[in-house]
């Protein structure tokens, strides 16, 4: 059995090697050995600005000892689901992680220590102008090197489960609303202006 | 000449229509070189301002959740306001004149650029993009100006200095707009706040123009429309005749379809290349921009350029000249798209590409330096239609080649090229009586004169009233356009009509 986990992890790790030999990291040859969960649940909408999300990660405890021993950091990121990358190509999923556009929201990175098998949380505001969207998150481990070699993430691998929104801000406000208006109807008006201007300076030359 | 009511010193050689025979680019001179420099710049806001989403898309996009059918229907619709636009502004110029028709547009679509600031979805966004793209017609109001002050063997120079500059405002935007969106959004407003503030600066810009053109503008070297209406010197015209005497014209509706894939094929590139560019090479998005911003630029001196040569051609071989140089230019500029969609490295598609602009932009210039012939009377309703068949052309090869996914866009780029070099064929069937065409010369028959051919525009009961004093003027002056080589001897000559008062 030891043997067997054993094989199993220089296997991964071959792989993952191998594959940033050539510079690229695909994503269908990472493991998934983190759990990864965030506070909302599903379907509930954020309001960036005011809401929280709190998101824990850790090793998958039921892996075989030492599938974690190259990890050096984690980022954990807000992605977007399926139903948000439809019909935008700035959103797509690539297998090609560099090229992969899914996650694009960092909410943390923390370096990660091996020998310590607690689970690791953080809380954060969400942001005023992430999108509004439905997202999941997902954490990235990384190695010495920077190059992803694992990854969770609080959905289901055909990214249906546990998916919540984000509610932007609008970005307007009513000093602009009011500046828009106000200056339109400038606009107009003093084009008026100008037309009873030119009228009477004709009548009068004449 | 005969005098008007008083002598009229002007700054620049003028000829008997009181129009400059010189085009001085760095005077300001009043009423000709102000009229230019007011015109070129007012145009350049209209375009900056119909530009103004494209660069900061990736913003606007998140912001409003916007799908990329959202986005190239707002694309299409920005050009697509201005088809019949045009051609309204055209007939507003013959009857209201640039200065009034020009400043109405740009005042009355500043809203749209305002309100840009405060739109919260996709319909509000594409709204507001069809509204501001209205301002495009100003493009006729500057033409018309320029025909109007600048005499036969310098208006193709005009036109294509004031069309050029103008256009380059699409290249600008996009080097203009991403800094003030930066600069807003160090100072401390949050990225989806910033790109609202950046857009009151188009606006602003727009409406100050339109202001400038109203205060220091004037119509037509002796003065305003309304002005000389009113004094009697110049008359006022029946629409129904003007709108009629230029739909009727065929030479104007093959110009209208040629000028569709020249500058129509200029306003498609507008909106695809930055993507095209970043997709297809995986460039940083500002990057991208860069490039996009460099096809716009040329304008700078490309458009201008084939006005000088539309001028040059015309001393040399008259109308003849002017359009085998167009359909030369135009031809070229077809088979460099081609080649744009075939090559596959980004140093040749960047060279091809700034090739393709230079050739397809002066297609513009050396259309414009043809259109002011067309028609005396319906000037403007000839240089509206042209206008608008040029967007035309940009609404077709968006819907055909760019819209959904049935092209990668580099085949649709070639396609394009293709599309260039069959409809630029039908300039070949253009033929002026008294100029010959492309094939053949100019016709000996006797009443084949210039003359005739401006005069055809009015019924002899306006004839009687006098009304058609000015084009008989232009028409004089018009006898340039037979080229240096015609022996005047050989072919009738215009006899000065004992009617002048």
């Amino acid at each position: 059995m030891a043997e067997r986990g054993f094989l199993l992890a220089s296997l991964l790790l071959f792989c993952c090697l191998a594959g940033t030999c050539y510079g690229i990291v695909l994503f269908s040859s990472l493991p998934r050995t983190l759990v990864v969960t965030a506070s909302p649940s599903q379907g509930q909408v954020l309001v960036g600005g005011e809401d929280k999300i709190t998101v824990t990660w850790g090793v998958n405890q039921s892996l075989p000892a030492g599938t974690d021993s190259a990890y050096k950091t984690i980022k954990v990121k807000f992605c977007y689901a399926p139903i948000s990358q439809v019909d935008r190509t700035w959103r797509k999923t690539v297998d090609n992680i560099g090229k992969d556009k899914t996650c694009q929201f960092q909410i943390v990175a923390k370096p990660y220590d091996a020998s310590n098998k607690t689970v690791q949380s953080f809380e954060l505001t969400v942001e005023r102008d992430v999108p509004s969207a439905t997202y999941f998150v997902r954490a990235y481990a990384y190695n010495s090197e920077n190059v992803e070699v694992g990854y969770g993430q609080t959905t289901d691998a055909h990214k249906t489960t546990n998916l919540f929104e984000v509610q932007s801000i609008t970005g307007r406000h009513v000093s602009l609303d009011i500046a828009a208006v106000c200056f339109s109807a400038f606009s107009v008006v003093s084009l008026l202006g100008f037309f009873v201007a030119e009228k009477r300076r004709a009548k009068r030359s004449q | 000449m005969e005098e008007e009511t008083q002598p009229r010193k002007f700054a620049l050689p003028v000829d008997s229509e009181h129009k400059s025979t010189e085009f001085r680019i760095f005077s300001v001179a009043a009423p000709h070189m102000r009229a230019f420099h007011l015109s070129w710049i007012s145009f350049l806001a209209c375009f900056v301002s119909s530009f103004a989403a494209p660069p900061l898309l990736p913003i606007i996009r998140d912001n409003l959740n916007l799908t990329s059918t959202d986005i190239g229907n707002a694309g299409i619709a920005s050009v697509s306001g201005a088809v019949f636009a045009r051609v309204a502004m055209g007939s507003a110029c013959d009857m209201f004149g640039p200065r009034l028709a020009s400043a109405s547009l740009i005042l009355l679509t500043a809203p749209a650029v305002f309100f840009t600031s405060i739109v919260s979805s996709p319909t509000s966004f594409l709204l507001v993009r069809f509204f501001t793209g209205f301002s495009l017609a100003t493009f006729v109001s500057t033409q018309f100006w320029m025909s109007s002050m600048f005499s036969a063997p310098v208006v193709g120079s005009a036109n294509g200095f004031s069309g050029g500059w103008g256009n380059l405002g699409g290249g600008a935007t996009q080097l203009i707009m991403p800094i003030v969106f930066a600069l807003i959004r160090d100072i401390g407003a949050v990225k989806f706040t910033a790109w609202r503030i950046a857009f009151f600066i188009p606006a602003l810009f727009q409406t100050l123009s339109a202001f400038a053109v109203l205060i220091l503008g004037q119509d037509m070297p002796d003065g305003n429309f309304y002005g000389l209406q009113k004094s009697g010197e110049k008359a006022k015209d029946k629409f129904s005749w003007v709108f009629y005497y230029g739909i009727t014209n065929y030479r104007g509706w093959i110009l209208a379809l040629t000028y569709g894939y020249c500058f129509g094929v200029e306003l498609t590139i507008d909106n695809i290349i930055a993507e095209y560019f970043y997709d297809r090479f995986n460039l940083k998005l500002h990057t991208a921009g860069l490039i996009a911003a460099s096809f716009g630029l040329a304008n700078l001196f490309s458009r201008p350029a084939g006005g000088f040569i539309s001028d040059a051609m015309a001393k040399r071989f008259g109308m003849r000249g002017r359009l085998w140089a167009l359909w030369v230019t135009q031809m070229i500029g077809g088979v460099l798209c081609l080649l744009l969609g075939r090559v596959s490295s980004l140093s040749a598609s960047i060279v091809v590409m700034v090739a393709f602009s230079l050739f397809v932009q002066a297609a513009c210039g050396l259309t414009f330096g043809v259109v002011p012939f067309v028609s005396r009377r319906s000037l403007g309703v000839v240089s509206g239609m042209t206008g608008g068949g040029g967007n035309v052309g940009a609404v077709l090869t968006q819907l055909i080649f760019f819209r959904g996914s049935r092209y990668s866009k580099e085949t649709g780029i070639t396609l394009m090229g293709v599309m260039i070099i069959c409809c630029t064929l039908p300039l070949c069937l253009i033929y002026f009586p008294q100029w010959g065409g492309m094939f053949c010369g100019p016709s000996t028959k006797t009443h084949a004169t210039e003359e005739e051919y401006y005069m055809s525009e009015w019924k002899s009961n306006e004839k009687e009233k006098g009304f058609h004093l000015p084009s008989l003027k232009f028409a004089e002056n018009s006898v340039s356009e037979r080229g240096r080589k015609e022996d005047s001897a050989t072919r009738p000559s215009d006899e000065a009509s004992p009617a002048h008062v």
